[in-house]
């Protein structure tokens, strides 16, 4: 496989982290290579986050995604969005929370855009708003076929605890089918 | 030899090589972005038997560790810049009284406070000479996950073969990219420890500090029947002060020829393109992985590049830059800071043409930036 650049973007005390280092193992475990690298302000919360998460079946040095080569990029932040969606390739797709998140015409033209509501889906169909990375999670694997779902779904459960291991699953599968329906519109 | 795959963040890999080299004591204050060596060895160390302590501040957390150290056990703090600044004047006591100890500074931008989460190499000079006065700084720097961990345990093996603080220098995005990790296993760690030197004789026949004129001090763990004193001030023998004109010189000399007369010991690099090389990149920590993969690129150009990376920082391999430097027509140095390697490139190399690359906004230095200066060489 060739190289795959995602990027996940929030604001602090989202938990956008942890579907990075999610993709990471389970890409390891398959045998290739993964690296999460997480950039964030000094406010604790509330300031932009970036994920980078760059899957390769080769050896991977600079652990950052190059601007302009970024495959899929996720953003539940308006300020984030805005300030990392150049690194999107054109052509490249974009999800977006539509609740948090407004993309411009231009960007509409130059993007793949999808409108998921993330939180909502977390809060009000999975039960709990900290699903929100799983349900992302879910997304970003169903839209860019990264990584076979058995492995990530395991490697997700493995790194929760095991009282919350369904609600994580249905997150993942509300992900899945949303993203699906998105894609087959 | 064996190796295991782990899947870890470069901090909490130094925090595991940290308990896999045998220390049981950490004594620091939580700083960004170092802190979650603190939080692992939290973790760590009451599995083990050992103990970590959160301080009231940056100095007393390094001086809790220096305390273990003189109590004969493995012990270690970590911090960044600022802490680093903090805790000058008792590295200095360390560094004087012949204490071990491993000090990992996971940089930041800085000068102050700086830029907290954000990554730099600034610290690289302050690693040199962080307290006044001479001695030599043994400084290490990982240049990848497997290093955060492989140098840690370095560094202990050398503050206890040198009897003195050992700092291992991580950045921002080493100590939090989380990855794959290819690792010694904890069986060949645990069998390549050297535990410092002990006096076996007599107690009324110690003397910490009689040693030959190139070799660290004896110290035998507290509380084990040998007597001696700990001071920052010149010592004699027993550690006690004094200022007799050739104590005092050959103490100071010694503290330098230790460490000088054996850098082989201490010396690692990294050669990665270089045979042929008509350009050679320097970089170290992080950014030697935006400059390795730099290099792909301007192979797959036909460029001929070539990356030197220093692992141990201090004393600097000058021997081999000057070696290279003599052959290698250009030599870019590329750094998260404005040329503090550079300075000391130029020296070993005796050359003043050195280019270079640096930033130093927080943000890290991209391959295509040293694709893009290479060419414009």
């Amino acid at each position: 496989m060739a190289r795959t650049l995602m990027r996940f973007t929030g604001v602090g005390g989202q938990g956008v982290l942890l579907a990075g280092e999610i993709f990471a193992a389970a890409k390891i475990k398959t045998g290739g290579n993964g690296l999460k690298t997480a950039t964030y302000t000094s406010q604790v919360r509330g300031g932009p986050t970036v994920v980078d998460i760059t899957l390769d079946d080769e050896e991977i040095y600079y652990p950052y995604a190059n601007d302009g080569e970024i495959n899929f990029m996720l953003s539940v932040a308006q300020v984030s969005y805005d300030q990392f969606k150049r690194g999107v390739q054109e052509g490249g797709t974009i999800v977006v929370d539509p609740n948090l998140v407004k993309p411009t015409d231009e960007d509409r033209k130059k993007w793949k855009i999808f409108e998921i509501p993330i939180i909502t889906i977390a809060k009000e169909e999975v039960g709990n708003v900290i699903t929100q990375s799983v349900v992302a999670l879910a997304i970003a694997n169903t839209m860019q076929n990264a990584i076979d779902k058995e492995t990530l779904v395991g490697t997700m459960l493995s790194k929760v605890p095991a009282k919350v291991h369904d609600v994580n699953k249905k997150a993942y599968e509300l992900g899945e089918k949303y993203a699906k329906e998105a894609l087959a519109k | 030899m064996a190796t295991r795959e782990v899947i870890s963040s470069g901090n909490e890999l130094s925090a595991l090589a940290a308990k896999d080299a045998g220390c049981r004591f950490f004594g620091g204050y939580p700083i960004t972005p170092s802190s979650e060596i603190m939080h692992e060895m939290s973790d760590l160390m009451p599995e083990v038997g050992g103990a970590c302590i959160q301080m009231e501040d940056e100095i007393a957390g390094v001086a809790a560790a220096i305390g273990a150290g003189m109590s004969g056990v493995r012990t270690m703090t970590a911090t960044s810049g600022p802490g680093i600044s903090l805790k000058a004047e008792n590295l200095g006591l360390a560094q004087m009284a012949e204490v071990p100890l491993v000090v990992v500074n996971v940089m930041r931008g800085g000068p102050s406070t700086g830029l907290p989460t954000r990554v730099s190499q600034g610290d690289v000079a302050q690693a040199k000479n962080p307290s006044h006065g001479d001695y030599k700084s043994i400084t290490l720097c990982a240049g990848s996950l497997s290093e955060c961990y492989t140098e840690t345990v370095r560094a202990f093996n050398l503050a206890d073969r040198f009897m003195q603080p050992v700092f291992v220098l991580l950045d921002e995005t080493l100590g939090h990219m989380h990855g794959k990790a290819i690792l010694p296993t904890e069986e060949d760690v645990a069998a390549g420890i050297v535990p410092r030197k002990q006096f076996d004789g007599p107690a009324e026949e110690y003397f910490p500090y009689e040693c030959e004129s190139d070799q660290p001090a004896v110290l035998n763990p507290m509380f084990k029947g040998y007597r001696y004193h700990f001071t920052g001030l010149h010592h004699d023998r027993r550690g006690f002060p004094t200022e007799e004109i050739e104590t005092c010189r050959k103490l100071i000399q010694r503290l330098e020829d230790k460490v000088e007369l054996h850098k082989d010991e201490i010396e690692l690099n990294e050669e990665f393109f270089v045979d042929d090389a008509e350009i050679l990149i320097v970089a170290y920590g992080s950014v030697s992985l935006a400059a390795k993969e730099a290099i792909r690129h301007l192979r797959a150009e036909g460029i001929k590049a070539g990356l030197f990376r220093p692992i141990t920082l201090w004393p600097s391999p000058q021997d081999r830059m000057r070696e290279l430097a003599a052959r290698i027509p250009k030599v870019l140095c590329v750094e998260l800071n404005i040329g503090q390697y550079r300075d000391e490139v130029q020296r070993a190399t005796g050359r003043l043409d050195i280019d270079g690359l640096f930033k130093v906004n927080g943000r890290p230095i991209s391959p295509y930036e040293i694709v893009n200066k290479v060419k414009e060489l």
